[in-house]
């Protein structure tokens, strides 16, 4: 690299930051607008009581929690469920949390993907019921696996418009958002980016499960107004 | 030293093969491959089409009868994975294959030849791996460039990087016009990497993966914004 390039850099940097924290923020403004398209009435009357709180959370103005000291723990133990936790963090509240000295066996990666789809599905919610955990250093495997999985495999599945399995996705969607809040990350974040520029019509499927549905695009519109990527 | 240019095209093969074939002790075959099981009528349209766009009907059809009378042309009509595709790769006895083609090399086209299939990735290793590196490159403000390495079946995990050239991004209006300019680097250092391979003091650089990160197709709102940034760019330095 030449000196005039090695010294320029900042420059560079300052000018992508600000060109990037702009785009964050323009789609911030469009999921404002837009974010019914994707949860219908419907899926909104089947949220129950918590459907106000998501139309204003989404509606609203910027609300976001920096969560990035969580990645220093070795682990979390959280005492309510996966659901009530992901919504406390998605919806930017308090999550009761205990930091733990003990940290958790690594997940073999191999046995992981050889799972049925119902363990799979259950190790997922049982490993991150604290779902904080899945930002951890020791997690970054699982996280790693998780995202490819996303933007390859479950990716051209939904651009064909073929059988998707959307339970799965919105799940590996609200864990990489997460592992985004917790790293700033930026692939983990374009991630939740390319699957919400998807055409709608392969998002409808997601509307079979409201929460995970809502709770994604609330921690995606937190991803948005992040300022320090 | 024998090397094949593993195209998706007979006019793709020889665009690597004019900037190789010069060089003493080289014996340069062109593998057509059928990327993507295409049928007979839409793989020679296309192949017709690439001709009339690049090379011109005379010199693509004088070229491809020297080589085909030289038996330095091989049209694989089979995916490059099944086993007669492979047995004619192993036929030719080559000991380096050129990727130029859209294709995923799997461990037995690799091992067909002696010394394995180098590629040129348009980004810096061990750095940058996966898809969209030049914009992620731009977008985080590192330099752009491009890593001649021996492919392994991973995603850009090949162990040797045989050279690493940095490309400025400075004066490519978009991320297209980038990443055309890059890719059109391949020949070019496919040969500067022939040559290191060939001279006596060549050495090779371990790719590292713990130093790097792999990287996915970028969403269109940051490619927009990379585009934004090469556009400011071209406009503060002129």
């Amino acid at each position: 690299m030449d000196l005039e390039t090695v010294l320029s850099r900042p420059v560079q940097l300052d000018r992508c930051e600000g060109i990037l924290r702009g785009a964050l923020l323009t789609r911030r403004a469009e999921l404002r607008k837009s974010w019914r398209q994707i949860v219908s009435t419907e899926c909104l009357g089947a949220l129950g009581a918590l459907a106000k709180e998501i139309e204003s959370f989404l509606s609203g103005q910027d609300t976001f929690r920096d969560w990035r000291f969580a990645g220093t723990f070795r682990w979390m133990n959280c005492g309510a469920s996966f659901t009530d936790n992901l919504r406390a963090i998605a919806l930017a509240h308090n999550l009761e949390h205990r930091p733990s000295d003990a940290g958790r066996d690594r997940l073999c990666l191999a046995k992981f993907n050889k799972l049925s789809r119902i363990e799979r599905m259950e190790l997922l919610y049982d490993r991150y019921r604290c779902p904080l955990n899945i930002g951890l250093s020791s997690e970054s495997d699982v996280a790693e696996e998780l995202l490819r999985q996303l933007m390859v495999p479950d990716r051209a599945k939904l651009e064909a418009g073929t059988e998707f399995d959307a339970e799965m996705v919105l799940l590996k969607l609200n864990l990489v958002g997460l592992r985004a809040m917790i790293t700033r990350d930026l692939r983990y974040l374009d991630a939740l980016n390319y699957f919400y520029e998807l055409p709608r019509r392969s998002l409808m499927r997601m509307r079979s499960h409201p929460r995970l549905l809502s709770f994604w695009l609330c921690i995606y519109a937190q991803l948005l107004c992040t300022p320090e990527w | 030293m024998r090397v094949a240019v593993i195209a998706g095209s007979i006019s793709g093969g020889f665009r690597v093969a004019r900037k190789i074939e010069s060089l003493p002790g080289v014996d340069v075959f062109v593998v057509a491959c059928n990327v993507g099981k295409r049928r007979p009528l839409l793989r020679w349209s296309r192949e017709i089409l690439s001709a009339l766009k690049s090379l011109g009907w005379v010199a693509l059809a004088s070229k491809t009868y020297r080589y085909a009378r030289e038996a330095r042309l091989v049209i694989l009509h089979h995916p490059l994975d099944e086993a007669t595709s492979i047995d004619c790769l192993r036929s030719l006895q080559c000991d380096i294959g050129l990727h130029a083609a859209n294709v995923i090399y799997r461990e037995p086209v690799i091992s067909a030849f002696r010394l394995g299939i180098l590629n040129a990735h348009i980004g810096i290793l061990p750095k940058y791996r996966g898809r969209s590196v030049a914009e992620w490159s731009v977008l985080q403000g590192d330099p752009t460039g491009v890593t001649v390495f021996f492919i392994d079946p991973g995603i850009d995990t090949g162990d040797c990087l045989v050279l690493r050239e940095f490309v400025p991004s400075r004066g490519w209006r978009s991320v297209q016009a980038l990443k055309n300019m890059l890719f059109r680097c391949d020949a070019r250092l496919y040969r500067k990497a022939l040559e290191a391979l060939m001279s006596a003091e060549c050495s090779f650089e371990s790719n590292d993966t713990a130093k790097g990160r792999r990287y996915y197709v970028m969403s269109r709102l940051l490619t927009r914004a990379v585009n934004q940034i090469l556009a400011t760019t071209l406009i503060a330095f002129g």
